[in-house]
């Protein structure tokens, strides 16, 4: 149908095809998908998919680490928290552990300014971070299987 | 559970914290829904516009507009459907009053959207949750299917004959969906990016359709409104502003946290009373409002945190953010700070602001290392202010408030990094 | 009151209640600068260079969003409006490389403008360092990130002109950038070529690749013409340097197309100046073609044609019109004919493709043409458009059709055997089988009739024979159609109700309708439908044939037909011959003369010796080519007058130079009855002559000399002659050109017709029976045939294969089949096929697809080296004569 179907939301389509997707992220054949199903074209699918910042049409890791950036986590150190992980991952921002498990990425606000410096890894909340804290998270998910 | 900071009235948060927000008994126990039972007994919706009118109530959400006119627009458009959309896409940075709402007290909201499709005769309700909100969307959802089961929600509501059903919109990680045109048309599953107005959403909002949007804390005062009445409502705030305002405190400060205090309360109250005072340093600025807040220095300490006192003094109250920094700050750091925030989260719609947004953050960033002309602190001056002339929302619109008061307070600090130091030693030159 | 009064700039203007403040400026000459606001396309307000004041109101706001009230004081530029636009304009000028040197749109850049204007020398911001390469994937568009300022008019254009939503930003803020499909080349997408992006676009983003380095902008000549491809009409602006034809532009006044245009008409001209193009006279000896003189040419072309006449008579000669040559060329031909031949045995292409339309509407009617325009189909509320590939075949009004389901809420009813691309965008498709037409069509009317939805006031006092009709129709019920054609019996009763429920519905149909031996009666039947409904008369109803040719419609207006002369005049009728004799001073024969397929047959018989056919090309669009072959080969004397050297110009006798239309003077009728003119834009390539010249120049040695010094000339005498086109005259057709009927100079021209009366007086019902088609599959030959067009290219691809883009594209045919056919054979995509019929056979790929049904294959007639025609049937319509193209059958076998 290439009638625009307002009973299909581009957005849920394409957060649900992201999360069963083992790592974050959404295929090149999903996209096609959601466009049939939606009677959206590929281009509109596709911008729409690159317009949300959590979205992904690459590959990530099993975890997204999403670090803050914003002005409460800032003052509070996020620096210094960025610093902790790239060096605990040997990656940078917006890279993939070449194990395929983190993803780090840098978010704005997370709503979670009452306990800055703060960071969601996957859907989980983790706030008032120390260095300490951080090793300590890492540890637990590296030893998830 | 996000601490309280021992707020002096609760209005919205009289819930928080004493009730099980997955519990729609207690809820009730609580007079939960005897405001919709009320409204759909008693009043006929005139009589319920009319109330929220002289209640006084503004928009919470930053915009401050009187949210009984916002509603009376849109039940006089006769054209239908109609919706009410919840606006729960809190991205502004230092806000996290919402979460709090949404997490602790879900069914406040839900009564709120009654009443509000009530009062206009709108039988659809939206709420836009942003994406990173997981247990505020997981408690909603649960709240949503209680509801329904105790049938305050659905066809024929408490046997009134009124319709209302309200379905959950999940965001994915866009701040500028919080601007109310934006929102929509994510809502309607495409770039989050402003439409101009007019047309204004009372008329032609989601799918073209008279449509009212809310920010959840607003919502949350409704039931209060019409259980307790608007005169008693009144009865609190200032008179240009009355009832309460939920206000979240960051930063250098010993105690983090929200608290919800009657319109009016000062900075230095806050600071002093609440957040049991300055964390390490000396006070230095406070941002008000959020990232498109102004700088409050010193001498803003005893203002009235209210829309109108602000408005006065060219400031804003915005979301109610307060991130407070001490000497330790670097002016210009946190400038960039700001700067970088509106640079990602910019939609690109707009070339000032789409462009404008990556030059200021260019400017500033050459400053920080030393690299600035004498002449770029007026030139990010003169940019903001011409995207606040020409821009096509609120986003670029506003940097000109953080910019410009920044400058008036710290322009010389700024300055000397020009000439290569940091007072401060942040930046590394 | 629905105007308002305001000022800009201390001027006064009115305005229409509704309009924005840059409509009414640019209205009224006031100049307001602007990047993202294209007329015709929907509002972005994203650029904000259009910025401007307006008093009482605080701060600025966008010219292009704020709608104008009554009183409003504007001021469009001051020093803070101006200081604002130009930081604006710096801001894009730090972003990208707009680099001026080599880029094709210097000289004509609305962002170039823009910044002289403000007089910018340099931008005051840091300038990004970061280039982007360009993207030259697309045989026609040039893509170069650099110059992009993201106005969104390409996106725009692309989602809400052409409909193929090809163009889209990715990502968000200052990384925004624009995307074609997945983020693909737009090779890889579902991009058409219609440049409608580089016609919006402002800068040099978006530029045509095989311009590049043809010419600096202020180095071309300008001349708007009409495209020669198809029957829409479009206004083009040839773009000419050193006279060759380096680009194209489409005309934003073009009533049809307004500055829009498809691949062919935009990419697709490059035929003219095609190594291929005859430039001098040949004649034939033993059996080669030699060059010669023009005088040696023509005189040999009179002495031969006279020499047949006198020994075997005037019916022993024929000739055959272009429906590419021009009006004034046209009647010159069928002029010649009658005269110097003394035959009425004229037709043209015609015949081949909308004959049962003219026959049919004619008879139901009175006038055999489109009823309606074809920007008033945004008046119907539904729109049922049958045997037509309207975005392949009319790609203006294809994609028109798809723009009106999409932003408008019309609704299509689309019935074609075929998943073509409207289908996609229709309210409801019904499928039937080929040729079951008049069954589906009488079904429909049987259930508006049960139902009474039929307009029983139009009927009582717009039409006759409603009875007899009824009779017929009611045997018709939605059980026995299924039976018929196929289509389920619900799916059939909501097309009727949506049709008859419609205040306005409108009927547009083509080669699927009249390319059939029932194709009168098909056209009879939707004819009665819409009288039905009272849908004749009025904006956004009515029945709308979508004729082919750039001038199928004025050949047939002019008379190169058999039976009449121009304006449908005819021939039989002693009143109108004589004024015929009198305006041209002979007498002129009475008997109506064969048609196209008859004559072929005739001169196969050796019943005519002689054929002068002046651009047609039948050994490609004729049906049984082998029979085509057989018929011309017979003749004693073939002359082809054409531009290139064509499979039938290859069996010539002497084959005569003509001219493209881009070297000539002259006229074209469209489909809606729209007259606009050609002018001549580069001299004739070579020694070759406009066909106007060549045919008085051959009368003139038949003994019947004209002496016209122009097309002009010639369209006055047409208009002393032909009422419909009695007001027609060359300095009237500037502009938007005249719909005939214009009987006078002063008359404004019709553009819908039987407003108060059908031409005929009242509407004629005809009962209808359904008949199968002439041969239908059976064990044999299994698979049934269809024929017809791709939108690269155009019918015999005489043209349209010498263009190098449209080449390139669509380089070959290919055999449409099912995959469950497929399967069965045991063929696959691009597998070689040889496809036979009881006429012929030929070798083809293959293409699997489910557009076409179980049982049923398709292939164009496009490709010379697989000639669909070889397999087609040349069973005729018993009153049109047209062939049955549509329907025949063949078998597959692997090769």
């Amino acid at each position: 149908m290439k009638l625009r179907n307002k009973e299909k939301d581009v957005i849920a389509l394409l957060r649900k095809s992201q999360s069963v997707s083992k790592h974050n992220y959404i295929t090149e054949d999903e996209l096609k998908f959601i466009a049939q199903e939606a009677g959206v074209s590929y281009s509109e699918v596709y911008g729409v998919a690159t317009f949300y910042s959590l979205f992904s049409l690459k590959p990530r890791g099993e975890y997204v680490i999403r670090v803050c950036e914003s002005g409460p986590c800032h003052l509070m150190g996020a620096k210094s928290i960025f610093k902790v992980l790239e060096k605990e991952l040997k990656i940078k921002v917006g890279e993939t552990t070449v194990d395929d498990k983190f993803t780090l990425e840098e978010v704005s606000c997370l709503g979670i300014c009452n306990e800055a410096p703060a960071m969601m890894i996957n859907e989980k909340v983790y706030g008032n971070l120390t260095p300490q804290k951080i090793r300590e998270i890492l540890r637990e998910l590296r030893k998830k299987k | 559970m996000i601490k309280e900071l021992k707020s002096p009235l609760r209005v919205v948060l009289e819930n928080y914290g004493r009730i099980n927000p997955e519990s729609i008994e207690e809820y009730i126990t609580q007079d939960g829904y005897e405001a919709v039972r009320k409204v759909l007994r008693e009043m006929r919706p005139k009589q319920v516009l009319s109330e929220i009118k002289t209640s006084g109530l503004q928009g919470r959400g930053g915009a401050a507009f009187p949210t009984g006119l916002k509603w009376e627009f849109t039940a006089k458009v006769k054209d239908i459907p109609k919706y009410i959309i919840c606006n729960a896409d809190e991205g502004e940075p230092g806000t996290f009053k919402d979460r709090a709402i949404l997490e602790g007290d879900p069914h406040k909201i839900i009564e709120g959207m009654i009443i509000a499709g009530y009062a206009v005769g709108a039988n659809y309700g939206y709420i836009y949750i942003r994406g990173e909100y997981l247990l505020s969307i997981n408690r909603f959802n649960k709240a949503l299917k209680q509801a329904r089961e105790h049938r305050f929600l659905g066809e024929d509501v408490l046997g009134s004959g009124f319709n209302f059903q309200i379905e959950i919109h999940q965001g994915a990680g866009s701040y500028v969906c919080g601007e109310e045109t934006a929102l929509m048309e994510s809502l309607e599953g495409k770039r989050g990016n402003p439409r101009f107005k007019p047309p204004f959403p009372s008329s032609s909002g989601l799918w073209g359709k008279p449509t009212i949007i809310n920010n959840v804390e607003t919502l949350a005062n409704i039931a209060p409104i019409i259980l307790k009445g608007a005169d008693w409502f009144r009865t609190f705030g200032t008179k240009e502003c009355p009832g309460t305002k939920v206000y979240t405190i960051s930063g250098q400060v010993k105690e983090t946290g929200l608290i919800e205090a009657p319109m009016g309360i000062t900075l230095r109250e806050i600071i002093i009373d609440h957040a049991q005072g300055m964390r390490d340093s000396k006070f230095k600025m406070a941002q008000v409002g959020g990232a498109v807040g102004a700088i409050l220095g010193e001498d803003m300490l005893d203002v009235p945190l209210d829309y109108h006192s602000l408005r006065e003094k060219g400031l804003v109250l915005g979301s109610g953010a307060i991130l407070v920094m001490d000497e330790t700050t670097c002016a210009l750091d946190m400038l960039k700070c700001f700067l970088k925030f509106f640079k990602r989260e910019s939609c690109g719609k707009c070339i000032p602001c789409r462009v404008g947004t990556k030059k200021l953050l260019e400017l500033a960033t050459a400053i920080s290392q030393g690299k600035g002309k004498e002449d770029d602190i007026d030139l990010i001056l003169y940019t903001a202010k011409v995207m606040q002339k020409t821009s096509l929302c609120a986003l670029g619109q506003s940097l000109i408030l953080p910019i410009s008061t920044i400058l008036k307070y710290f322009r010389k600090e700024i300055t000397e990094h020009i000439k290569g130091r940091c007072p401060t030693g942040v930046c590394k030159i | 009151m629905n105007t308002v009064d305001l000022t800009i700039n201390g001027k006064l203007v009115q305005a229409e209640k509704g309009s924005t403040i840059m409509e009414v400026a640019l209205a009224n000459g006031i100049k307001i600068p602007h990047l993202c606001y294209k007329k015709g396309l929907s509002i972005a307000g994203s650029c904000r260079v259009c910025m401007v004041k307006i008093k009482d109101r605080p701060g600025m706001e966008a010219a292009c969003t704020t709608e104008v009230v009554e009183g409003m004081k504007v001021i469009t530029s001051d020093e803070e409006i101006d200081d604002a636009r130009k930081l604006i304009v710096e801001l894009i000028l730090s972003e990208h490389k707009h680099d001026c040197l080599v880029c094709e749109s210097n000289g004509q850049c609305e962002l170039q403008d823009l910044a002289y204007e403000l007089g910018i020398e340099m931008t005051r911001f840091p300038i990004s360092k970061t280039v982007e390469s360009t993207e030259d994937s697309s045989q026609v568009i040039l893509k170069d990130p650099n110059k992009c300022i993201l106005c969104g008019r390409c996106v725009r254009a692309c989602a809400e002109i052409t409909v193929q939503r090809v163009l889209d930003f990715a990502a968000r803020g200052s990384g925004t950038f624009l995307i074609s499909g997945l983020n693909k080349p737009l090779a890889d997408t579902d991009c058409v070529s219609c440049g409608a992006c580089i016609q919006t676009c402002p800068t040099g983003a978006l530029t045509e690749k095989l311009a590049r380095f043809q010419g600096r902008s202020w180095e071309f000549r300008k001349v708007q013409t009409t495209c020669p491809y198809c029957g829409v009409g479009c206004q083009i602006e040839l773009n000419i340097k050193n006279n060759r034809i380096v680009k194209v532009y489409g005309v934003e006044e073009g009533p049809e197309n307004k500055g829009y245009l498809c691949v062919k008409g935009r990419f697709g001209l490059d035929y003219i100046h095609h190594k291929d193009r005859l430039t001098t006279p040949l004649i034939k000896h033993n059996g080669k073609f030699e060059e010669a003189s023009w005088d040696e040419a023509l005189n040999l072309v009179a002495i031969k044609f006279k020499e047949l006449k006198d020994k075997y008579g005037s019916d022993a000669l024929a000739g055959l019109s272009s429906a590419k040559c021009t009006n004034e060329e046209n009647y010159l031909f069928q002029k010649f004919i009658r005269i110097c031949f003394g035959t009425n045995n004229v037709d043209h292409c015609a015949r081949l493709c909308h004959a049962s339309t003219v026959a049919g509407l004619a008879r139901a009617f009175g006038s055999g043409a489109m009823t309606n325009s074809i920007w008033d189909f945004e008046k119907a509320d539904v729109i049922l458009v049958t045997g037509s590939n309207t975005t392949e075949n009319h790609p203006i009004i294809g994609s028109y059709f798809k723009h009106l389901a999409s932003y408008n809420g019309t609704k299509l009813i689309v019935v074609d055997p075929r998943a073509i691309e409207l289908t996609e965008y229709a309210e409801i498709w019904l499928r039937q089988k080929s040729g079951t037409d008049v069954a589906w069509i009488n079904g429909l009317m049987n259930v508006i009739i049960n139902e009474g939805l039929y307009d029983k006031e139009f009927l009582r006092n717009r039409t006759e024979n409603f009875d007899e009709f009824r009779k017929v129709v009611s045997k018709y019920t939605p059980g026995k159609v299924e039976k018929i054609t196929g289509i389920p019996e619900e799916k059939l009763i909501a097309a009727a109700r949506m049709y008859g429920k419609a205040d306005r519905g409108s009927i547009v149909f083509a080669m699927g309708i009249t390319q059939h031996t029932t194709g009168t009666d098909n056209v009879l039947s939707l004819a009665n439908l819409a009288m039905l409904c009272g849908n004749v008369g009025r904006e956004g109803t009515g029945v709308n044939p979508l004729r082919g040719q750039n001038n199928v419609q004025g050949a047939c207006d002019l008379g190169a037909l058999p039976n009449v002369y121009s304006g449908y005049q005819k021939v039989s009728e002693p009143q109108v011959r004589e004024n015929f004799e009198t305006t041209w001073g002979v007498k002129l024969p009475p008997k109506e003369g064969l048609t196209v397929v008859e004559i072929i047959d005739a001169a196969s018989k050796g019943e005519i010796k002689g054929l002068y056919i002046m651009g047609e090309n039948p050994m490609l669009s004729d049906p049984n080519l082998n029979h085509v072959r057989e018929g011309l080969e017979n003749l004693d004397f073939l002359v082809v007058q054409d531009i290139f050297l064509t499979e039938t110009a290859e069996l010539a006798d002497v084959v005569l130079p003509g001219v493209s239309f881009a070297e000539k003077e002259g006229t074209f009728t469209n489909t809606c009855r729209r007259i606009q003119l050609l002018h001549k834009a580069i001299p004739p390539i070579g020694k070759s002559r406009e066909d106007w010249k060549i045919i008085m120049e051959i009368g003139k040695r038949m003994g019947y000399p004209m002496a016209y010094h122009s097309p002009r000339e010639i369209m006055d005498e047409i208009a002393s002659l032909t009422p419909i086109y009695g007001g027609v005259h060359f300095d009237r057709l500037g502009g938007q050109g005249l719909q005939w009927p214009c009987p006078s100079r002063e008359h404004p021209g019709t553009p819908y017709l039987h407003k108060d009366k059908f031409t005929r007086g009242k509407g004629l019902f005809t009962p209808v029976d359904y008949i199968p088609p002439a041969e239908l599959p059976d064990k044999e030959y299994p698979f049934l045939l269809s024929t017809g067009r791709v939108l690269y290219h155009f019918h015999t691809g005489s043209l349209s294969r010498r263009s190098k883009p449209l080449d390139s594209i669509a380089p070959e045919g290919f055999l449409e089949i099912s995959p469950q056919d497929a399967e069965k054979l045991r063929i696959k995509n691009n597998d070689w096929v040889r496809v036979s019929s009881r006429r012929g056979k030929l070798k083809v790929k293959v293409k699997v697809t489910n557009r076409v049904d179980k049982g049923v294959v398709f292939m164009t007639f496009h490709f010379a080296e697989s000639a669909a025609n070889l397999l087609t049937n040349d069973a005729l319509d018993p009153v049109a004569k047209i062939p049955e193209y549509k329907v025949s059958a063949v078998k597959i076998e692997r090769i």
